[in-house]
């Protein structure tokens, strides 16, 4: 069986500064990681592979620039069986749109997986598109929120997933191959690649393909092929410092409730 | 970890994977060995918890440049020293540093180098799998410094050897007798020739069960507490001729070697210590504010920092070079074992780049953890913060652990100016 992981490079979100006169963001200094939902997905990835009778084969698949490399790398010591980027300057500017067109051309030219994973959402972008994109792309059914996987039947062709809801959890079941984008779960221990494993992963193989790899004509990626476009970036507008109430606490929910009456947010 | 980030730029210098290396041991020092957990353990003393033992060997730091099919990892020495690097800098009482990762890997990996089957199976693929200790023992009550000046001896009794004799201040006795395993014992196998006394000295391994080994009571050292120092006498302790190592009346070159691997770690690993120090510190004169301004800002205490961070740096690239001399003499002469003479760098070449380091990357860790404690105040001297823990750590290696600063300076100094100005003879 393939599984197939997407995975993108992000800046450390701890890290991101805003430059306070243009309103953009300082990538400069600013280290790379692997989106940190990405990173559970391929965990969860491999855990799945190890429980399968199947031999499985782990692909992570990015699009980015030819540095995005180093979250690939990072992917294969954890585990990946194979890496693949996807860069040229034609790629560049995508919208998710885009990108998940982009990463569709790729899962076409790789020949298809038998499970696809995504995050979530990346720390950057927080559009949380990309994933089920890519399912629309493939034609596939699409599941969010997916904190596990309780069961995966590849002879009967279903997988059974325990997504998040606001209420709770629900049970889903899909038939195969799907698209999985995955949650981390808050007591999530990512598997730290030791010395031989990153040794290994020095001789696992890692293409990079750009634009007449994928084929299709240029306007259909990158900044061409967005349906929609940056206007502005600017942080968010800082909140105040706000009102610090000390003492014992009913005495402190009764002054909170009072301030709260007198904005007119709840009365008696 | 601190807000303050000195080793960014380091990165251009590295490979891909010495970048995920550094990243793996960071990450699991997050996880494993937070500097309150280092804190404690100092204050606990030993011995090391076991659980960590072997999850630093699962990562595969223990011994890393042993070639893959004796076990280890195949790591070049520049990996392993920024291993060191990185574990000095998670462990800055440098009891893991130290007592585990250097010892057992600059002596350890030596043993892998001459040790036979016998060697290789029972004492150093246990160790490099963390579930058995090896150490050295050349240290006796009659010094340390002149390792040819031992008293320690072995009789051969046919298939056997019967050793006798005391070591002092050995690391990790109280481990190994915990977890099993062996030290490598140097001892004499027949008289110290006048003009030449470092002949007649062979090297065995000795378990730490053998009979007759009596170990004492640990030390009670300064610091690096997480990790026992220790000694034992050996009365009559009878083991095969398999466990020497080597020739015989050869040990002394061996251990020359054993010592430069572990120096060249030991120097990396107190650049370690230094960097974490200094960011630590740096969070902290960064914030706190007297008479309306940050300490940062006073030259009193920011010209000791520039001065300090940029001898780290020069210290970096030094055992960056040394490791990187070391790994082409290996790499000439064989690794697993040795097959010829290597070419580029003599031993003596090398011997003098890793005793400066050896001299200064302990001396500089402990310089910063004082200046620290200085610019913090009472709250450098409490021992929450962990300048006092590192400044008694590192203080272990400028007084004699892995051969005391004098030594260096003589070793650098009969490499450079000749034998004939050695000032002991
Ligand atoms: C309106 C808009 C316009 C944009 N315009 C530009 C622009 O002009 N220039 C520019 O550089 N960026 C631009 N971006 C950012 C870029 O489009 C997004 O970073 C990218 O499409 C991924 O979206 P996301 O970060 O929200 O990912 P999400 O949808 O939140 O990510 C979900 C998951 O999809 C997968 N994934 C996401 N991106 C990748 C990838 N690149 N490779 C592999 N897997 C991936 C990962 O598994 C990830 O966890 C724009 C974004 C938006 C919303
Ligand atoms: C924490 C710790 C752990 C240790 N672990 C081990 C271990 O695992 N195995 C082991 O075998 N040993 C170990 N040692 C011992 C260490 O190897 C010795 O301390 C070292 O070799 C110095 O020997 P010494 O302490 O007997 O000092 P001495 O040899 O008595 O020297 C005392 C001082 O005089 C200086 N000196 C000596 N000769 C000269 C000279 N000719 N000119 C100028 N100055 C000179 C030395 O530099 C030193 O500062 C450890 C020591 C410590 C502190």
């Amino acid at each position: 069986m393939d599984f197939l992981v997407f995975i993108k490079q992000v800046p450390d979100t701890d890290e991101v500064k805003v430059d306070e006169e243009s309103g953009t963001i300082i990538r400069e200094g600013v280290p790379s990681i692997l989106n940190p939902f990405d990173e559970y997905a391929l965990n969860l990835a491999l855990r799945l592979k190890e429980g399968m009778e199947d031999e499985v084969n782990i692909t992570a698949m990015s699009m980015g620039p030819p540095q995005a490399k180093d979250a690939l790398k990072k992917c294969l010591a954890i585990g990946a069986d194979r890496g693949i980027l996807l860069s040229d300057k034609v790629f560049g500017g995508a919208d998710t749109w885009a990108t998940s067109f982009t990463l569709f051309k790729g899962v076409e030219k790789m020949g298809g997986a038998d499970l696809y994973f995504s995050g979530q959402e990346a720390t950057d972008g927080n559009t949380a598109q990309v994933g089920p994109e890519l399912a629309s792309h493939l034609n596939l059914s699409s599941m969010t929120y997916v904190e596990d996987v309780l069961d995966i039947n590849p002879k009967e062709g279903y997988l059974t997933a325990k997504k998040e809801t606001d209420e709770g959890f629900i049970k889903l079941k899909s038939e195969l191959p799907v698209v999985l984008s995955c949650m981390t779960p808050p007591d999530f221990e990512p598997k730290i690649p030791g010395v031989k494993e990153i040794m290994k992963a020095k001789n696992k193989p890692l293409d990079t393909w750009n634009h007449d790899d994928l084929g299709g004509t240029e306007e259909e990626y990158g900044l061409e092929g967005s349906e929609s476009q940056v206007i502005s970036t600017y942080p968010p507008p800082s909140k105040g410092p706000g009102e610090k109430f000390e003492g014992p606490a009913e005495e402190g929910a009764e002054k909170i409730f009072a301030l709260l009456k007198d904005e007119g947010v709840c009365d008696d | 970890m601190a807000d303050t980030d000195l080793a960014r730029d380091d990165e251009f210098e590295l490979t891909e994977e010495q970048k995920l290396l550094k990243e793996s041991l960071l990450d699991w020092g997050e996880r494993e060995l937070p500097l309150t957990r280092v804190i404690e353990m100092n204050q606990e003393g030993h011995p090391y918890p076991e659980d960590i033992i072997k999850s630093l060997a699962n990562l595969g730091v223990i011994m890393g440049p042993v070639p893959e099919e004796h076990g280890g990892s195949g790591l070049s020495w520049e990996d392993q020293a920024i291993i060191a690097d990185q574990i000095g800098y998670i462990d800055p009482s440098i009891a893991t540093a130290a007592g585990l990762m250097a010892v057992e890997t600059g002596w350890g990996y030596t043993l892998n180098r001459y040790g036979n089957e016998t060697i290789q199976e029972k004492f150093v693929k246990p160790a490099i799998n963390g579930d058995q200790f090896v150490g050295i023992a050349t240290t006796e009550p009659g010094g340390g410094s002149d390792v040819a000046g031992f008293e320690s001896t072995a009789e051969r009794d046919g298939d056997d050897w019967i050793l006798n004799g005391e070591k002092t201040f050995i690391s990790g006795t109280e481990e190994a007798q915990k977890m099993g395993g062996a030290f490598w014992v140097n001892v004499r196998t027949g008289p110290a020739p006048e003009d030449a006394p470092h002949k007649n000295m062979t090297s065995f391994c000795v378990p730490v069960d053998a009979d007759g080994m009596n170990f004492q009571e640990p030390y009670r050292d300064a610091g690096r507490m997480a990790i026992s120092t220790g000694g034992f006498i050996m009365e009559d302790v009878r083991i095969p001729d398999r466990f020497r190592l080597g020739e015989v009346d050869k040990g002394f070159y061996y251990t020359m070697e054993g010592f430069d691997n572990a120096r060249i770690l030991i120097g990396a690993s107190s650049v370690g210590v230094t960097r974490r120090v200094l960011e630590e510190a740096a969070d902290y004169i960064k914030e706190r504010e007297t008479f309306g301004n940050p300490l940062a800002k006073y030259e009193g205490i920011q010209f000791e920092f520039s001065d300090l961070y940029t001898r780290m740096k020069a210290l970096r690239l030094m055992y960056q070079q040394v490791a990187r001399m070391q790994e082409k003499r290996y790499q000439e002469a064989g690794k697993g074992e040795r097959k010829r003479e290597p070419k580029t760098y003599s031993s003596t070449d090398v011997a003098r780049w890793i005793s400066m380091i050896k001299w200064k990357a302990p001396h500089l860790a402990k310089e910063a953890a004082d200046k620290a404690m200085h610019w913090l105040g009472a709250a450098g001297y409490a021992d929450d913060y962990v300048f006092e823990t590192a400044w008694k750590g590192v203080m272990s290696y400028c007084v004699g652990a892995e051969g005391g600063a004098n030594i260096q300076k003589i070793v650098i100094g009969r490499e450079t100016l000749g034998p004939e100005y050695v000032p002991y003879k």
